[in-house]
């Protein structure tokens, strides 16, 4: 490719400044409202210099469970993600080396899965875990999760596994191997990235979910999205503890996607066949 | 007892046969060289063989053992890819341990194999790279290490050379033949490149549209080709192919009249149809006036170095003549050939089949 002339590289880098903004604004205004005193929350023009304060993050934690809602949270996401992959790849991979003309159509159907309209099945889903006595654990949320994030999983991870070369398979099973090994010791480690981005996926979706989460969770298993909805209440809108809570709700998405990125690389088959 | 033998062999996909019950014998510790034209169901038997894929009739055994409901991993062979197959998440030496790992051989075992190994085919220096940071040849090596250090049974290679370029190619081959005079392993080879047969093979099978054409020694598929299948397969430039007729003790075709030589009287009936075969190397130029002397015109003359590749045309027939270099004639110039009689084969135009048997 040709060096980008000047011209190219200043539109270039003015979309990605527009970009930026766009993305980042609301992120600052979190953060800026949360250290924000309250007599100063909603000054006009806002106000940009003052002493920052950490008040809001001292009530977030002293006046409510706030920690134990992360951790509800962190369960409910790791849970279902943990599940979803696991199960979502063994399901792909069958999808994707079972030749059967059926095939496409068991796949369709996983992924209308997540065609239905979330709210059309909060009802149901509240009836069947208030008769299996799982209304309020994290054990419901990560089932009601897990039906959403499978299919993301499987559709995804079909697409990776069907890029590793059938021939490394041949070559791990005259080498001696069973499926088994196959599967793990190969076929797994190739498709890595794709095992990370939809742990990304899952986590994301699991993690900052709020109708299901609101609806079957009540003070035992609710999770730190809609704790922090909390401090909006009929007498007030606590919109220094809401800003807190949504900043620390920021972070354990950030450092899981950061963790998983060293995973996301390309060209992993690179070298294996000619 | 036979290391491979195939006994009526079929293979389907479907309603579509592309193996046709064919019968093999390879024994132990030979070089058995599977050739044949792409399509022809060479690889397809080869992958039988290893079992990455189905037999569907008849009965294949290794070692004397029916192996038809045995998986890969239980056959005791080893094989390299066309495309090498290395697993590119491992090192070299990795790619190796993976392939013994089944094998459950103590540590030093591994370490003494993989050092042989690579010892062996010059992996030294290699051994902690990946594949990706390999040149071609150096993966084709790999390729051989990891199916060496299984010790097994009978090493498989489909089309190993495919994928280098000329010169490694010739490299890589000799390293191949050393490598199965050293070892003494039973090796079952693919390839459709008939030098790589020819200078391999113990053995040569030559197939074609998923029916075994012949099995010899290269000697013997060159010299003595059972149809016209092998005869135009083996050799380059191919076999000269003349249409022509018995007559009168005599094989007639246009522009050609020649004596028919001595093993084939008696074999022939009068006026029966027959193809000569004859390679450009038993084509002579003559002085006017030999015996049996063909008068031919040159079209291209195609200088080879001590060799020249004459394409002449008698009467109506096109041929390719090769001659030494030095005196050749030039295009356009008329010249008198002769056809070595022992150079000559004869074959059946309907069946393809040899006369000289």
């Amino acid at each position: 490719m040709n060096k980008p002339s000047t011209q190219q590289a200043i539109f270039v880098y003015t979309l990605l400044g527009i970009a930026l903004i766009v993305f980042l604004t609301p992120i600052y205004l979190i953060a800026s409202s949360s250290v924000k005193p309250s007599p100063i929350m909603f000054q006009r023009p806002p106000a940009m210099l003052f002493e920052p304060t950490f008040e809001h993050y001292r009530d977030l934690f002293a006046m409510r469970p706030f920690g134990k809602f992360i951790m509800n949270s962190l369960v409910v996401a790791l849970g279902s993600t943990a599940f979803s992959v696991f199960f979502g790849s063994i399901a792909a991979y069958a999808i994707s080396r079972i030749k059967h003309k059926r095939m496409n159509d068991i796949a369709f159907w996983i992924l209308s899965m997540r065609m239905f309209p979330p709210i059309a099945v909060v009802v149901p889903y509240y009836i069947i875990f208030k008769t299996a006595g799982l209304l309020d654990t994290p054990l419901a949320l990560i089932i009601v999760y897990s039906t959403a994030n499978i299919p993301l999983t499987v559709w995804l991870m079909k697409g990776f596994f069907d890029e590793v070369p059938s021939a490394l398979e041949e070559a791990a099973a005259v080498d001696g191997h069973g499926l088994i090994s196959i599967f793990w010791r190969v076929t797994l480690p190739l498709a890595a990235p794709g095992l990370a981005v939809s742990a990304v996926f899952c986590f994301i979706f699991s993690w900052n979910e709020f109708l299901f989460a609101l609806m079957l969770t009540g003070s035992e298993a609710q999770t730190a999205t809609v704790a922090v909805m909390s401090f909006w209440s009929s007498d007030a809108v606590q919109w220094g503890r809401i800003m807190a809570g949504s900043f620390v709700i920021l972070i354990p998405g950030v450092v899981f996607v950061l963790t998983c990125q060293r995973w996301l690389v390309r060209g992993l088959t690179m070298g294996s066949v000619k | 007892m036979s290391a491979i033998t195939l006994r009526s062999v079929v293979k389907r996909y479907g309603s579509v046969e592309v193996v046709h019950g064919i019968d093999l014998d390879v024994e132990e510790g030979e070089f058995v060289v599977l050739l044949g034209p792409s399509g022809c169901g060479k690889t397809t038997t080869l992958r039988m063989v290893a079992g990455l894929e189905d037999v569907s009739d008849g009965e294949l055994s290794i070692g004397g053992r029916r192996v038809n409901e045995v998986a890969p991993k239980d056959r005791g062979v080893a094989m390299v890819f066309q495309n090498y197959a290395l697993y590119p998440h491992m090192t070299v030496r990795q790619n190796m341990e993976f392939a013994l790992r089944p094998l459950s051989l103590d540590a030093a075992e591994v370490d003494r194999r993989i050092r042989d190994a690579a010892g062996i085919l010059g992996l030294g220096e290699l051994l902690a790279r990946k594949p990706a940071q390999l040149s071609g040849g150096q993966r084709q090596r790999v390729a051989m290490g990891r199916a060496m250090v299984r010790t097994p049974d009978v090493f498989l290679f489909d089309e190993p050379l495919s994928n280098l370029d000329a010169k490694l190619r010739t490299q890589v081959r000799l390293e191949i033949g050393k490598l199965h005079n050293r070892l003494g392993t039973t090796v079952l080879y693919v390839t459709h490149d008939q030098v790589e047969a020819m200078t391999l093979a113990d053995k040569i099978v030559i197939m074609q549209n998923g029916h075994i054409e012949q099995v010899g020694t290269p000697e013997e598929v060159y010299a003595h080709p059972d149809n016209m299948f092998v005869a135009s397969f083996i050799g380059s430039p191919s076999m000269n192919m003349i249409p022509a007729r018995h007559e009168g003790g005599r094989l007639r075709a246009d522009g050609l009249d020649l004596t028919v030589p001595t093993r084939f009287e008696g074999r022939l009936s009068e006026g029966q149809e027959t193809v000569i075969g004859v390679r450009p190397t038993g084509l002579r130029c003559a002085e006017p006036g030999a015996a049996d002397a063909v008068v031919a015109r040159v079209e291209v003359t195609e200088f080879l170095g001590n060799e020249a590749l004459l394409d002449i045309r008698i009467g109506d027939h096109e041929l390719i003549a090769e001659i030494p270099a030095a005196g050749r004639p030039a295009p356009g110039d008329a010249v008198h050939l002769t056809f070595d009689p022992v150079a000559i084969h004869l074959f059946d135009p309907q069946t393809g089949a040899t006369l000289s048997r």
